[in-house]
Order: C-alpha cells, then structure tokens, then sequence
C-alpha cells in the first residue's frame, strides 16, 4: 500500500467491524429481498383464506396465527386497496393524527406494511415514528450486570441507574444457576435508588416465568419469537405457545412483552430466502395477534447481521416503527454492539433518541462493557456524560439526567448494606463490610472481591426449594430497618393485583402513578403539540456539573 | 457428619479412579493434543449409556465433516482432544455421538446428556459454541454455557471437558471462568452467521443421533 492516507483509514475503527455483501438466497439482505411476497388478502367468509401470496391451505404456522388473529380483517380489504405511498405520506404528515392512523396500519397485511414503509427514508420515519410510538413521554431501560453475577454490585448499580433516570432494569447470568440471586439483587438494588423502576431477569423461559410468579421480578420481556417455522421450532416454541406463555404472565398480574429481531432467523439459519425487515414484520404480526401489548425489537442479539448489510440500521429504525404502527409499546433496541466506531454507535441511536420512542434502549449497560453479559450494549457507563451531553445540545428528552458524584456514592452504598441485611434475614451466603464498601466505589467488577460461587449456587438453588418470594423479601427488609424500601416493593407488587400496569407502555413514577398509553396519550401533531419537555425537566437537562456558570467566574 | 461424609465420597471416588486407569500404568497428566486428523467412523445409532461414569459428547451436523475448524480457527481435531483429555483427567469416559435432527446447541447438547448414563452431556457447534447440560434440564437451559466461541481457546475446552467430567460424578465444581468480549459481536456475527448457516444445511429434520468412534492420527 503505497498511500499514507490509506493507510490511517485501514486503521480505524469503522473498518474493524464486519461487513457483508447481500445474499438474498439465504436472507443476508435488509430489506426488498427479490423473494418478499407481494401484497395481498382474501377474505371469505370473514376468514382469511390468502395473505400476501400464500394461499390458506399452504399457510405455516405463522402464517395461520397471523391470518386468524393478527389483522383487522374488517377494513383490511378496503385498506389493502389503498395506494401503499399515500399510506406513508399520511405517516409523515404531522396533520394525520396517531389515531387516524392506527385504524388503518392494523388493518395491513405484513407484506403491505413494509412496502409502505420501505417507501420511507430514515427522516420520514423518524417523523412517523415521533407521532406514532405509544406513549407521549419517552423512556428508557439498562441492563445491570457482571461477569461474576456479583449480587452486591448488581444492586448498588441498580441504585445508581435508578437515579440516573432509568424506569426499567434488566439483568442476565453469565452462570444460569446464579439467576435467583441477580433477580433479588436487581430487585431490591432499584427499589433503594427510586421505588417504582421495573426489574427483570432474561433467562430460559420457563426459569424466567417461575422468578416472575414468585415475586422476585416486575415484568418480563424476552419472551422470544420467531419469524420462520424451523426457527420458530429451535426456540422451542411456537406462536400458540408464547401466547399461552403470555397468558400466565397476565393470569399472575404481572407485565411482559414479547422480543424479536431482524438478522435472528439469518444468525439461526432458516431465512427461507426473505429480507431481514419482512421476516421480523411477521413477529411483529404475531406479537400482535397473542395480544401482548408491546415488543422489544430493534435488532436485539442479531444487530451484527443487519449492521452488515446496506439500509440495515434503517430497517432496524423501520422495523421499530412498524411495531409502534400495530399500536404497540416498543422497547427500541440500542441494547448490542454492533461496530467499534463511536460515530456508527451514535448515528445508530439517534434514530430513536431524535424522534423519542417508550424505551429508547432497550438495555442501556448500566456497567462498563465489560461487565456486560449480553456481550455488550450500543452504550455503556462510560457514555452517560456523552448522552447527557447530548440531550442538552439538542434539546432532546433521551430519559437520563446528570447526577453528582456524592448523591451516586450515597444511593449505591444504601443499595449494598440493604442487600447485606436481605441476605443476612434471608439465610443467605454473607454479604461483608469489604463488599458494601468495594461495591459503593466500583466502577466494575475488576473493582469487586471474589465471592464463593459453589456457596452462592447452593444458596440460590436452596432458596427456590424454599419458596421464597418477594413477600418474604418485603419481611426481611422491615425487619432489618428498611422500611422505606420495604414499602416500594410493597407498591410494586400490588400492581400485580391492581392490574393497572399491564397496560401498554406502562411504567411507575415515583409515587407509583401509572403512566401508559391509556393516560398519557400520544397526541403529537406537529410543533408545539406532542411530548415538550417541562421546564423542569429542561433545567435538569442543562444542568451538567462541569457547565462553568458565569457567577463562580472571578 | 457432612465432612465424613464428604471424605468418603473423595475415597470411594479416588478408589474408583484407580480402577478406571486399568490399561493404564500412570496417574492421569496432561494428554497431548497436537496435531494429526480427525478419522470419524459412523457406528449405528446412538444408544442409551448403561455405565454411571461416562460423559456423551455431542457434534452438531457438520462438525470434523463439513467444517473443520471453529470460528478462530482451531482444528476441530484440537477442540475434541482436549475435551476428551480433561473428560480422563477425572478418570471417566467418553462417547461421541452426532446429532443431526438440530443444529442448535442447547437442543444438541441435550440429546446427549439424555443419551448419556450420567446424564451429562456436551454438544459443540463446528463455530466452537459450547454448552454443558444435564438431561432433567429444560432444553433451552444449562449447566454451564460458553456462547461467546471467539474467546474459546484449548485450555478452555479442556476445562469445559474436566468440568463436564466432574458434574457426571455428582460434584460441584467451581464454573468455568466466565469470560466476555464486547466486541465479538461486531467482529463475528456476520462469519458466526455464515458458519451457522452452512452447519444447518446438513440438518435432517427427525433423524437420530449416530454413534461415532473417532480417531486421532
């Protein structure tokens, strides 16, 4: 190579990520795959017996769950026969509102609404996507984990990501039998930071579903489906299934939504030959069709396959959109590595951040990216100043405030000794001073002593024998002098019986009000309507510790 | 009582390490792995082990077939010798089966720790992932997972190998250390992909796992 020039562009970050040329045999193509159906609905007998292509009696199992209860069938024909470019004018245009809207998008087929959609570039979505997510206010949900599934820094980080302003929190295991413990953890770590935040434990769904029946997670969210059959079937499941799934969280009081992603069915091998985007419209369909009222999408674990290919970070943003358009909350990615560029993390999630959706992240990592055991977030605790930063150059509500170093060190260390006391009034392996103390200054877990894992696995697995729930958990924090916690995971769990929460985007504020799309209602139609952050809102935006302020100038 | 208890456990075990290493003149060390070729013999289909002190190894479709070396490029050869040493090094045995009804990893690895007389198995994708898992587990569930295959390296496969070895003898070993690269994802997943989709091309939906005897040359 004889160019300098060249030379310190191989060098960069950008041109270490993995890149693809489109196969569209095997589905390596984001979106207009030459094999997507065209189209199309028959409905006879207000059954529907051909959609986008496929006659009824060559339907999957998809395609039939889709087919019977995912579309509006009573003006599906008639908004079937509309012009696919006037639907997406009819999304940018700030005077059609959310309401108008959604009448037809849930009367599309799955083929239709990417069509329509596909006729958009990314700022027409964004413009869409501002008026169409569920939820006027936007919010935001972190994944707190580590690579030793060390308790005690799950719940000071809890803490902390609670006062930085995320309203859900999401931990995972590197170690499967360790999930009890990060559940509690994460659990009681959030209640300490603010009373209200959701917690949730992704594991294998059975495991997932138990930790949710006793009281030890709020709500659950990767309740994963699939947009072909074999794959569908190496996730061990089916659409019927994951309803049935969806129900016993529903029977038990308790929120969820479903997980997909475009890039899932290419990363497991069956693509039957379709683009990324229309594949992942199916399992927006059957998210749709199970009743559940919002999805995790945005790419999720696959972003490396679409962040391969051409427009795939735009079928990414599209594919959020068309979960919104089916009037669900959506959960909008940012929540995986994709590139070692800071300037592709950043134009990836602006996508969302810009126009706002009900969770901007769907796991931003609350830990450096080390410790993060879903291999890594877009972002990560080494980025909060850059967000906050950013939300104040652009004037943009992202979910996140600045926070000083004092209020952090205090909740953090408030977070460890009450987990100390659960543990302690829980029989569990010891929580020591040694840990509260390394887990209120950590930064990660090179920052936390070693605890004696085969001790904590024993525990852990004894303490579901016993059948402890969060009501004991409720117990052991009064008892040990920690009423005020003990009192937000009381609140928490009586959403269960209230029911309030299982509305769509429902969060807690502080006082534990319910916020959903039932009450806070998007109503975005133009400049000055819609989300406008309060001044007070603002003030805390602007507000950065290293702001130099005019009157400390001498 | 609970330590008597667990000194007998450790001499009945040593005991039987004893007699496990018949053929054998020395106490186990570290078996060499350098090196030679994969010879795979199909034997029939795989059947249930009767004996208690046997771990059944599970290839994916195209593992040492199709494919032969993981996503970093370690021979196949390499991954299976080190897993069977660290199997030994415990003093127990080993079968190797091939599942082809699923290319996933779980539902790979569950095949054989059902097939398998201690009911612990190990299944292994041709990109190197690796699960240990117990036959009472749900499919989808583990005892240990290693999803991360870039950062899977000999001296982890041997560990996996001993770990698995371990959990057939009712112990609790310490896991594997967990290890995590942030950046695997957007170096690999596009060639983790690619490799996932050429294994599950030979994928014969309903078919039954083979027995393998395989020999390194």
């Amino acid at each position: 190579m004889k160019s300098k020039r060249f030379q310190v562009l191989a060098e960069r970050d950008v041109n270490k990520d993995g890149f693809v040329s489109e196969w569209p045999e095997v589905g390596l193509v984001a979106m207009n795959s030459p094999n997507d159906p065209t189209p199309s609905i028959k409905i006879a007998n207000g059954k529907v017996v051909e959609l986008d292509g496929v006659k009824r009696e060559d339907f999957d199992m998809i395609d039939q769950f889709i087919a019977d209860y995912a579309i509006n069938l009573d003006s599906a024909e008639k908004v079937m026969a509309m012009d696919s470019l006037e639907l997406a004018k009819m999304l940018v245009d700030v005077n059609v509102g959310r309401e108008v809207i959604v009448e037809l998008t849930t009367a599309m087929t799955p083929a239709k609404i990417v069509e329509v959609v596909s006729s958009m570039n990314v700022v027409e979505m964004m413009m869409a996507l501002q008026k169409t997510r569920a939820r006027k206010t936007p919010s935001n949900q972190c994944h707190v984990t580590n690579v030793k599934d060390h308790p005690v820094q799950i719940a000071a980080d809890a803490a902390e990501s609670a006062i930085r302003g995320f309203d859900e929190q999401e931990t995972t295991v590197g170690i499967v039998r360790y999930a009890p413990f990060n559940a509690l953890s994460l659990l009681v770590g959030a209640q300490v930071g603010r009373g209200g935040v959701l917690t949730q434990c992704a594991v294998e769904e059975a495991t997932e579903l138990l930790l949710g029946m006793r009281g030890l997670t709020a709500y659950a969210e990767t309740v994963s489906v699939y947009g072909t059959e074999p794959v569908f079937v190496d996730g061990d499941d089916t659409p019927w299934s994951k309803a049935f799934l969806a129900s016993a969280y529903a029977s038990r009081g308790l929120k969820m939504r479903f997980t997909s992603g475009t890039g899932a069915e290419v990363q497991m091998g069956y693509a039957e030959g379709k683009s990324m985007l229309y594949l992942e419209a199916k399992c927006i369909y059957i998210t749709k069709g199970a009743g559940v009222q919002g999805l995790q999408n945005g790419s999720i674990s696959c972003i490396g396959v679409p962040g391969a290919v051409p427009s795939g970070i735009r079928a990414v943003l599209a594919e959020n959109l068309i979960t919104t358009m089916l009037d669900m909350e959506v959960a909008s990615g940012n929540d995986q590595t994709f590139s070692h560029s800071p300037i592709r993390r950043t134009a990836r999630t602006l996508m969302q951040m810009l126009p706002g959706t009900d969770f901007i992240f769907s796991g931003y990592s609350a830990t450096p990216n080390y410790d993060n055991m879903f291999a890594g977030s877009n972002f990560d605790a080494e980025d909060y100043d850059d967000y906050n930063i950013i939300q104040r150059d652009l004037k943009v509500d992202g979910g996140l405030r600045p926070v000083l170093e004092e209020e952090v060190v205090k909740v953090r260390n408030k977070a460890a000794r009450v987990l100390q006391g659960v543990f302690a009034e829980l029989g569990l392996p010891e929580i020591t001073d040694e840990e509260v103390e390394a887990a209120t200054y950590a930064h990660g877990s090179k920052d936390m002593p070693n605890r004696n894992v085969v001790e904590d696995l024993k525990a852990a697995e004894e303490m579901m024998q016993k059948g402890i729930t969060g009501v004991d958990v409720i117990k052991a924090l009064s008892k040990r002098g920690f009423d005020d916690v003990a009192e937000s995971l009381l609140n928490l769990m009586k959403q269960r019986v209230s029911g309030d929460y299982l509305h769509t985007s429902a969060i807690l504020d502080k006082d534990f009000n319910v916020i959903s799309a039932v009450n806070d209602v998007n109503d975005y139609k133009g400049p000055g309507t819609g989300y406008r952050m309060s001044d007070e809102r603002w003030e805390e935006i602007k507000n950065i510790p290293n702001a130099l302020r005019p009157e400390d100038i001498k | 009582m609970e330590i008597n208890e667990k000194m007998i456990r450790q001499i009945i075990g040593d005991v039987l390490k004893d007699f496990q290493f018949g053929d054998k003149s020395e106490t186990p060390k570290a078996v060499e792995v350098k090196g030679g070729e994969l010879t795979i013999t199909e034997k029939g289909i795989a059947g249930m082990g009767t004996k208690r002190d046997e771990v059944v190894i599970a290839l994916a479709p195209a593992f040492g077939k199709f494919q032969t070396q993981t996503i970093v490029n370690i021979p196949h050869n390499e991954v299976l010798r080190e897993i069977i040493a660290g199997i030994e090094e415990e003093g127990l045995s080993y079968r190797i089966i091939r599942v082809t009804k699923s290319s996933d990893v779980a539902f790979v690895a569950h095949e054989a720790a059902k097939l398998s007389g201690s009911g612990i198995g190990i299944g292994i994708q041709s990109k190197g992932t690796t699960v240990i898992h117990q036959k009472d587990l749900a499919p989808l569930s583990n005892l240990e997972l290693f999803p991360q295959a870039p950062l899977l390296d000999l001296e982890t496969f041997r560990a996996i190998g001993k770990n698995a070895a371990k959990y057939a003898k009712g112990e609790s070993p310490n896991p594997v250390p967990v290890r995590n690269d942030q950046m695997a994802r957007p170096k690999f997943q596009a060639k983790a992909a690619l490799l996932h989709i050429k294994e599950t091309e030979h994928v014969v939906l309903n078919s039954k796992s083979v027995e393998l005897e395989v020999s390194f040359s």
